[in-house]
């Protein structure tokens, strides 16, 4: 719990491009947690989440996997991804414009 | 008779006969049939269910019919598509798909039908007919209830029925088996007034024979005969069934001689009922021999006849027969639907394991695992309720035969949604045995269903089950399903208990605190952490308490529950300890809150933060820096000092470092203030650090102790460092010592920014709006983020209630034009008064800015409010202003806009249906925008019903913007509701909203029930019917090819608009021709050109596509044509560009063209300076020429001449010949080059005029002619004395590459050179570009031996290519960048000390 602490707050640094991967055709038998220890291959995962319909108690099959930095690229660049014998869809989640530029150094102003 | 006209009249009605399906039509047309029409589809009415299969067919074929038809006229009749094309369309697609209807897609389609008002009868025929065998999930007796049903509802509704109607429903009759009096049928019709025709005889007959009526059936026959009416091959069929049915099977067998006596051929019809009736007595022999005989006549049976044979002897009890049929089976291309259909008939009728028999023979590609097949079969049975035993045993088979992946997990599922728990169990405990994991939330969605009902002792039984089942709930098992059936959470607990229900304490409380959280009720979680004794872990608590905390604002719980946590050995063990843990929530609990969520709430963060410094609560670097960055983000920088007050300064390595340097920097900064050195660098870089830790207290401290060695870049720092420190205060006295600094100085646009907002915080507003005053007379650079700024920082004072801060900033801001007058800008005069519930003020502020600036900011807010108060003279107001200034339809939308925001839909509507009133487009746009950025589903759904009938409304662009909001809430449902109230609007939807409704039901696994229709269509449909749209489109493709450079898209552009015979305007031929002449097209330029001037009235090329021309030509040494081109544009008083003139005359001068040059020199006359043309041009190239022309003497006299008579045209220092020395150079032309050089040596030594001879021997090193120059040089001694030109000359070279040999060679000829500092610094620069590392090392130690003192700049480049190459760096890289550097010389440069 500690290392994964530390490596959270490693990961806060780096928090301004935050990888998403959008996760589609989940079986209905899994769920976040399965979700998570299949995509813990490829890194650490922030956060893990497979919204629930709570009028039926079924997941609609789609799920979201933040992670830390690069290991998006490594879970996208692998060959298929299978949980309980179905293949999921894996894609990038368009991340949300970045407002404006908050770089300013002190060496830039003369 | 005037029944009979019925139908024909029905279908020579406009338009609706070609669009119907061919199956339609033949019963619609059928009394005007001919006699005996053998293979007439409709006859083909075999009397068992499974015999009616061949429904499917029918309505493939009628699908593909239309198809063809729409294609045909698509284009044309797209508009004209009507609520039949739709529900046709849905029922169609279903049956080619799947050969069979959904009995909820049947129902929809039958609702939507409803709601259109009154079906047309074509409309109620296609209801009627799918209520048959195209229903096979449906017993046969529930199909005829919905047929009946259908049939009452359409007639009330005012269907008017025909025979065809009538036979349609007796169709639906046999084919479900249902037992109805034929003579009771005959006389509804008669009261009806309908005139039964020969098909209604035909099947009347079949009734009665299916239930072995053959005198009912004879009576009808001779009926028909008395009739004259033909008797067909049906007929005959059903008299087949008749006989057999009636235990007569020698007359069953006999009617085919009967048959053929008449003169009908027994077909595939009557054989299929002979095998049927076989086939229901069990009798094997006979079903193949009769095979076996149709086998060797020219008759064929298909599949689906032999899919019928299956069913009729499953049916009656002979399965064992069926697998000798499936090996006759053929497989043909449209076996699977109807396969599939047989398969779930036989489910319907609880013939289960036949079903898997056939299920299991359908040849499938095994080799691809992962396409399941047999779903259907396992939910059907599961439908119908099939018992566990049996369901795991065909799960089993389907994973043996590899035709199903995970059957136990879909029937699981399919159990699960049909909330049968025993089942459920069942399969669970089945998979269980072959080791696949039973998880929690498995059980959802059977509690969901006892917590619809609030059903305590179901849920409890649930729980129990999940229990025995090994599985445990978790925290979300009882807050999400569990507490919700429970009137308070408390009373849970004791439920439980009294039921026996097993529970873990641990994950119960924590179920309970989460829940308590969510409402919000810190003083629950307060007191359950501080008695609790059960062992959580932080991170497990984290997300509750995230919760809570965003539920209530009581900052003391806060601080309390979150000291609580850090002090409580219990809660941190980790190794670590409190510091992260409370760290790493912190961060969560600010990422988890929205930027405006941590605007509004900034005081009492601050608090929480201050409060939590008093607990001496800590947290690490690495999480402060993440918080900052986060706070950043969302604006508030404000509050990144509050946090760095927790930072643990000690524990980490990074904080070490960072304060070694600091320290180390005192000290330097110590000692070379000892040695009264210079120690402006250090300090500032002191102080940058200082900024860095957030360290003011020292920072200014510093700042105090060497007040006079304070560099600008130092203060600008300090500046920044106090706004952020919330330090008012101090930051104006800095910027004050700043400006006396220097008073020009000018500082970036953010920390004027953070100026104006720290002193607009603090109530110096008279100091802020100097600021503004400041930034306005430095003409700062106002960027998008700046205008943002703006907003944030009056915004914020607004929801602070600064009244004047608001006001005052705002009106400087305006008045000084810092930006111009926006909705948002001047939103937060309104703000300041909403946030107070002042409405009257804010409506007055409102108005007050439309008086001002022509903007009514907010008053949509404004209006809500109004509403939410029932400040009626206030609206009245608000709208007469409003329908004075924008008038009343503006108004009108303001008000529906504020009902519908606020939920009184009632009013809203009422407005919208005031006469008159039409659609605005962008308004409506602009709520719809709205409401999918704030996800307002009800809102926006109430918008788009309420404006049905709004006049001019573009009901599909509002469909459009509510599918849009579905897809991002992945809601298919909804969207496909609206799919449906589309077609119930009769509303032809545009290709992009197919397109989005087709993503939305692609994306979540549904089908798409249409044809999703191309990107090209609507392109080409776009472009045809506006011919002024295609030339605009033209031109702009090709200007856009242009601006990309694509000279190939662009001239096939051209080439497809001058076959059009589209002209395009004059701009545009010449961007054209410009970038033709770039690409080096020069034919196809001049082609443009050509057609340009052809077709336009006195089209010119402009300036730039003239020179661009003219370099082109000279390029392609067209010199005369070029002449021209430059006379033609001097005339048309265009100015050529100067490297065209100077290309021109260059290129003549090559050619020894005296004259042109001459000619040119005449033309340009007093246009030099406009052009920037210099007299030495015409100087080189004159000589030039003649030199060519082999008039060395005239050219060197003429120079001379220049250079020694009184009157000079030109100061010495300029007449820059190294043009005409390069020439001579290059060209080789050694005499001229000789007596050059004799004029150059003559003037320097006879008239000290050195500038010849120093461009001569520079340009002699430059062509490499090292010892030509040496010994020039030693002729001419005065040449080494030449510095200036020297430095120029290295400055101008060390910017080309491969200069490096050269520069070296001339420091080899004049090594003195090599001290001035613009000398070394441009060989170290030239070396950077080439990369000459030997060379820069060369420089470097023969300077450093010189004990030269080096500037930053030259070390940062001597230190960078040593770096690039490898090698080590024998001296502290300086730090900062390039631009650094040069900008820190230059400032040197600029003043003298």
């Amino acid at each position: 719990m500690a290392a994964s602490a530390t490596r959270a707050a490693l990961a806060l640094q780096a928090s301004s491009s935050r990888p998403v991967a959008f996760v589609r055709k989940i079986p209905w038998t899994a769920s976040s947690s399965e979700l998570r220890e299949h995509f813990a291959q490829f890194g650490h995962i922030r956060k893990c989440t497979v919204p629930f319909d709570k009028e039926t108690g079924f997941h609609r099959g789609m799920g979201w996997i933040h992670f830390s930095s690069e290991e998006l690229q490594n879970a996208l660049q692998h060959a298929s991804h299978v949980i309980d014998g179905v293949k999921l869809h894996v894609q990038a989640q368009r991340s949300k414009v970045l407002q404006g530029d908050q770089i300013s150094d002190e060496e830039k102003d003369f | 008779m005037a029944a009979l006209l019925r139908p024909a009249r029905w279908l020579l009605r406009a338009g609706a006969a070609p669009r119907l399906p061919l199956s339609l039509r033949l019963l619609a047309g059928g009394p005007g049939r001919p006699h005996a029409a053998r293979c007439q589809p409709t006859a083909r009415a075999a009397p068992v269910p499974g015999g009616l299969l061949s429904q499917a067919r029918l309505y493939a074929i009628a699908a593909e019919k239309k198809n063809y038809l729409q294609e045909e006229s698509a284009a044309s009749q797209r508009r004209s598509a009507s609520q039949f094309d739709w529900a046709l369309m849905r029922l169609d697609n279903s049956v080619r798909r799947t050969g069979r209807i959904p009995k909820s897609l049947l129902q929809k389609v039958f609702d939507n039908t409803c709601h259109s008002g009154c079906p047309g009868g074509n409309h109620a025929l296609l209801l009627l007919r799918s209520c048959g065998s195209l229903l096979p999930e449906l017993k046969l007796s529930e199909r005829t209830e919905l047929a009946h049903r259908i049939w009452d509802k359409l007639q009330e509704l005012g269907t008017v029925y025909d025979v065809s109607h009538y036979n349609a429903l007796l169709k639906v009759y046999l084919q479900n088996e249902h037992k109805f009096s034929p003579t009771d049928f005959l006389a509804k019709m008669e009261g009806a007034n309908i005139q039964p025709n020969r098909v209604t005889y035909q099947r009347l007959i079949a009734a009665y024979c299916n239930v072995g009526d053959i005198e009912g059936a004879s009576k009808i026959l001779g009926f028909m005969k008395t009739k004259d009416l033909p008797v067909t091959e049906a007929v005959f069929s059903a008299l087949v069934t008749g006989h057999a049915r009636a235990g007569d099977m020698e007359n069953a067998e006999n009617i085919l001689t009967v048959m053929k006596e008449a003169g009908i051929e027994p077909g595939p019809d009557t054989y299929l009922a002979l095998l049927n009736v076989y086939a229901e007595k069990g009798d094997i022999d006979h079903v193949k021999q009769t095979l076996e005989k149709v086998e060797k006549s020219d008759l064929y049976l298909m599949d689906r006849d032999l899919l019928q044979i299956i069913f009729s002897f499953s049916k009656a009890g002979y399965p064992q027969y069926v697998s000798e049929i499936l090996d006759k089976i053929a497989y043909e291309r449209r076996y699977i639907p109807d396969a599939m259909n047989l398969i779930l008939l036989l489910v319907t009728e609880k013939l289960e394991d036949t079903a898997l028999q056939v299920l299991l023979a359908c040849p499938l590609s095994k080799e691809d695992g992962l396409n399941d097949f047999g779903s259907f079969f396992l939910r059907h049975c599961v439908t119908m309720n099939t018992p566990a035993e049996k369901l795991k045993d065909y799960c089993k088979k389907l994973k043996e035969a590899k035709l199903h992946t995970s059957p136990l997990q879909f029937t699981l599922q399919c159990a699960l949604l049909a909330n049968k728990i025993d089942l459920a169990k069942a399969l669970m405990k089945a998979l269980k045995e072959e080791d696949f994991p039973i998880r929690t939330h498995y059980f959802w969605p059977l509690l969901v269903g006892h917590q619809k009902e609030k059903n305590v002792q179901g849920i409890v039984k649930v729980l129990k089950e999940m229990h025995e089942m090994g599985v445990n709930p978790d925290q979300e098992t009882y807050v999400n399903y569990v507490f919700p059936s429970f009137d308070s959470v408390k009373s849970v607990r004791a439920v439980l208990q009294e039921n026996g229900c097993p529970f873990e304490s641990n994950i119960f409380s924590q179920a309970e605190l989460r829940s308590e959280a969510i409402s919000g009720n810190l003083d629950y979680v307060l007191s359950f952490l501080e008695s609790n004794t059960l062992p959580f872990s932080f991170p497990s608590l984290r997300g509750t308490l995230i919760l809570g905390f965003r539920r209530s604002m009581n900052i003391d719980l806060w601080s309390k529950i979150t000291e609580l946590l850090y002090k409580d050995g219990r809660y941190c063990q980790e190794p670590q300890g409190p510091m992260e843990a409370v760290g790493y929530f912190l961060y969560n609990l600010i990422d988890s809150m929205s930027d405006s969520e941590v605007q509004a709430k900034e005081e009492r963060l601050r608090q929480y933060f201050h409060q939590l410094k008093e607990m001496n609560v800590k947290i690490s670097e690495n999480i402060y820096r993440g918080i900052r960055n986060l706070l950043d983000s969302y604006h508030v920088p404000e509050l990144i000092k509050d946090v760095h007050m927790l930072v643990e300064r000690e524990k980490t390595d990074s904080q070490k470092t960072i304060k070694a340097s600091s320290s180390d920097l005192e000290s330097t900064l110590e000692k070379l203030k000892a040695e009264n050195q210079p120690v402006g660098d250090t300090l500032k870089q002191l102080i940058l650090v200082l900024c860095s830790e957030e360290n003011m207290q020292k920072a200014l401290e510093l700042k105090a102790k060497y007040e006079s060695d304070m560099v600008i870049g130092g203060y600008a720092a300090l500046i920044n460092l106090c706004c952020r420190h919330d330090n008012a205060e101090e930051a104006l006295n800095l910027k004050q010592e700043f400006d006396r600094l220097d008073s020009s100085a000018v500082l970036d646009t953010n920390k004027y920014v953070a100026l104006v907002k720290v002193l607009g915080k603090h109530g110096k507003l008279q100091d802020a709006i100097n600021i503004l005053k400041e930034m306005k007379e430095k003409d700062v650079l106002i960027k998008d983020t700046t205008v943002l700024s703006f907003f944030h920082i009056l915004n914020g004072a607004a929801l602070r209630g600064e009244t004047e801060t608001v006001k005052q900033l705002h009106e400087a801001i305006m008045t000084l034009g810092l930006m111009k007058p926006t909705i948002n800008i001047c939103s937060p005069l309104v703000t300041l008064y909403l946030e107070k519930d002042d409405l009257p003020s804010a409506l007055e502020t409102s108005i007050d800015c439309y008086n001002k600036y022509k903007i009514l900011p907010r008053i949509h807010d404004v209006l809500c409010k109004l509403i939410e108060k029932g400040e009626t003279d206030l609206i009245q107001k608000a709208m007469d202003f409003v329908s004075q200034e924008q008038g009343e339809m503006t108004m009108l939308y303001d008000l529906f806009f504020a009902f519908l925001q606020t939920g009184n839909y009632k009013e809203a509507k009422k407005i919208i249906e005031t006469p008159g009133i039409r659609a605005r487009s962008a308004r409506l746009q602009w709520f719809c925008d709205r409401c999918i950025s704030s996800n307002q589903v009800e809102t926006l759904e109430k918008l788009v019903e309420l404006t049905q009938k709004l006049f001019e409304c573009d009901r599909d662009q509002l469909y459009y913007n509510l599918l849009k909001l579905y897809k991002i809430n992945s809601d298919w449902q909804r969207a496909d509701a609206a799919w449906n109230k589309m077609q119930e609007e009769n509303i032809i939807p545009r290709a992009k909203t197919l397109r989005l409704l087709a993503e939305i039901l692609r994306n979540n696994n549904q089908e798409v029930p249409f044809d999703v229709p191309e990107y090209e269509d609507e392109k080409d449909s776009l472009n045809t019917p506006a011919p002024s749209l295609e030339e605009v489109n033209l031109q702009k493709d090709l200007l856009s090819a242009c601006l990309r450079k694509k000279s190939k898209d662009a001239y096939n552009i051209f080439l497809k608009a001058q076959k059009q015979d589209v002209v395009f305007d004059s701009e545009t031929y010449n961007n054209l021709i410009k970038l033709l002449l770039i690409k080096d097209s020069f034919t196809q330029a001049m082609q443009v050109k050509n057609f340009a001037e052809t077709h336009i009235k006195g089209f010119t090329l402009n300036d730039a596509a003239n020179s661009l021309l003219i370099i082109t030509q000279v390029r392609r040494d067209y010199l005369k044509e070029a002449l021209t081109m430059l006379k033609t544009a001097l005339d048309q008083g265009q100015t050529p560009s100067k490297i065209a003139v100077t290309r021109l005359i260059q290129a003549c001068a090559l050619k020894g063209d005296l004259e042109s040059i001459q000619a040119i020199q005449k033309m340009v006359n007093g246009l030099e300076e406009l052009i920037g043309l210099s007299n030495m041009v015409f100087i080189n190239n004159i000589a030039l020429a003649q030199i060519k022309n082999n008039n060395i003497d005239v050219a060197i006299e003429n120079i001379e001449n220049m250079l020694t008579s009184g009157n000079q045209t030109m100061e010495t220092q300029y007449f820059g010949l190294a043009y005409l020395f390069r020439k001579v150079i290059e060209e080789q032309l050694d005499p001229a080059l000789e007596k050059i050089s004799i004029m150059a040596e003559r003037l320097a030594n006879q008239f000290a005029v050195y500038k010849p001879v120093t461009d001569l021997f520079l340009q002699l090193v430059d062509s490499g002619k090292v010892d030509d120059a040496r010994a020039l040089l030693q002729r001419c001694g005065a040449i080494a004395e030449q510095t200036p030109i020297f430095v120029v000359f290295f400055m101008r070279s060390s910017r080309r590459p491969g200069k490096a040999p050269i520069l070296r060679s001339l420091i080899e000829l004049i090594p003195e050179l090599i001290e001035k500092e613009e000398v070394y610094t441009s060989i170290m620069k030239s070396c950077g570009v080439d990369k000459d590392v030997s060379s820069a090392k060369a420089l470097y130690e023969n300077l450093t031996a010189k004990k030269i003192k080096l500037d930053d700049l030259f070390l940062k480049r001597y230190a960078v290519l040593l770096k690039n190459a490898g090698e080590p760096v024998p001296f502290p890289e300086p730090p900062e960048s390039f631009e650094f550097y040069a900008k820190q010389l230059k400032e040197l440069r600029e003043t003298p000390l």
